[in-house]
């Protein structure tokens, strides 16, 4: 059975809202560097918590693969390499920086 | 700091300045960062001068200050806008760890109200302009140099010296980075031929550069200098990642590249963007270090922890960068 309604990403949105209304126009402005990260911090919280992974890849070998030329432009792995670095990428942004993605 | 620490700061301070009935007025943290503090000094007679020293806790770090002013001498009589400073103390008995003094300048470094303000450094165009007189003064300063011989041996090819470095750094990380290696290759496929190398700031960015209204007031954070490829310094300021999300001022969200060129002279645009992708790299690479010295335990800090998760963001950039300029 699941853990108990509402889960965590709910409870972070829930939280960060009364940070950021609540409590912030009530802090001292030499606080509200804090405030404005830890919302931050709850926001990407959430998006972690109900984000769908993203490709599979043996990221060690990718590197070095890349580093050795073995995927350069003209080569036969190239459009397959560009196209699984954006898709790995794309999934860590939709957490860390969805805004990036434009 | 403590009374005995400014009793001795202030012995020190009168050998140093020959001023023997020195005395020490305000003094206030300005900022302090995981490895350097400033302090605000007031003392008789109406200076304002500022101490910089290192944080207790990273003395590894030991010849730091006397290097910054080595480089803040060297930039300040190549005519760079730096405060001038004044003594250095490599003696860790006054206040434990080794300082030095300079003076104090007023002004607004903070990015995100820099990029905000169409009057700072004079207004947008002149102030790009005045950017680029800056780094070409810099850039002025060529090895070898004996003041400067703690930068080590200056490389023969900067961009490929750069790309050595980088990998370098990403074979010490926890993690492999298979975008920032995709950046690395392209820079190498498409590097540029050696240049002779000159003084390269290289945290030359919105945020270390102090403005009033009338331009600039001072150049500061010094400690990441090396001999380079000086278009590196163009490259790092023109970032996307620099620009403070006013992305449309392609000098460091504060004028317009054309503006900030035309000061410097005639640089290599190509270059400059070359290093542009550079600048991603480093700063991707720069931001892991950064959260794993939170996630390690080194030192636990929400700021250094979300720093991490600039990583993807950047790492994004690089991929439309590269895959623009191999034209797919």
């Amino acid at each position: 059975m699941d853990g108990e309604d509402p889960q965590a990403a709910d409870l972070l949105a829930t939280a960060r809202d009364v940070l950021l209304n609540d409590l912030l126009p009530a802090l001292p402005s030499d606080k509200a560097f804090a405030a404005r990260m830890i919302a931050n911090a709850m926001a990407i919280a959430a998006r972690a918590a109900e984000a769908t992974p993203g490709p599979d890849a043996d990221l060690r070998a990718l590197a070095a693969d890349i580093r050795a030329g073995r995927c350069d432009p003209g080569s036969a792995r190239h459009a397959e390499t560009a196209a699984l670095l954006d898709a790995i990428t794309r999934a860590r942004c939709a957490v860390s920086a969805p805004r990036a993605l434009g | 700091m403590d009374e005995a620490r400014r009793d001795r700061l202030t012995d020190w301070l009168r050998a140093a300045s020959g001023d023997a009935s020195l005395t020490i007025g305000r003094m206030a943290l300005l900022s302090g960062g995981a490895i350097q503090q400033n302090w605000a000094v007031d003392v008789s007679g109406g200076h304002e001068w500022v101490l910089r020293t290192d944080n207790a806790a990273t003395l590894a770090v030991s010849h730091g200050r006397a290097q910054e002013f080595a480089l803040l001498r060297a930039a300040f009589a190549a005519g760079v806008t730096v405060p001038e400073s004044l003594f250095l103390c490599e003696d860790r008995d006054i206040i434990g760890a080794p300082f030095f003094v300079m003076r104090r300048v007023a002004g607004t470094a903070a990015g995100f109200r820099v990029v905000k303000s169409d009057t700072l450094g004079g207004g947008r165009v002149a102030c790009a302009r005045s950017l680029g007189r800056e780094l070409a003064r810099i850039h002025s300063i060529t090895p070898p140099r004996d003041d400067l011989a703690f930068l080590g041996a200056a490389p023969n090819d900067p961009c490929r010296a750069f790309i050595a470095e980088q990998r370098a750094a990403l074979d010490r990380q926890r993690l492999p980075r298979p975008v920032l290696e995709w950046g690395l290759r392209h820079l190498e496929r498409t590097a540029p031929p050696a240049i002779p190398a000159a003084l390269v700031h290289n945290d030359f960015r919105t945020g270390n550069i102090m403005l009033d209204e009338t331009g600039v007031t001072a150049v500061l954070d010094w400690e990441f200098s090396c001999w380079s490829d000086p278009h590196a310094d163009l490259g790092w300021l023109c970032a996307k990642c620099w620009r403070f999300g006013n992305d449309a001022q392609e000098a460091g969200g504060i004028g317009p590249r054309a503006a900030l060129y035309e000061g410097y002279g005639t640089p290599d645009d190509a270059r400059v963007r070359w290093w542009e992708l550079a600048a991603h790299i480093r700063w991707a690479s720069i931001a892991v270090d950064q959260a794993e010295r939170h996630i390690s335990g080194l030192e636990r800090s929400l700021e250094l922890a979300l720093t991490g998760h600039m990583v993807p963001g950047l790492e994004w950039e690089i991929l439309r960068m590269v895959e623009a300029r191999d034209g797919r």
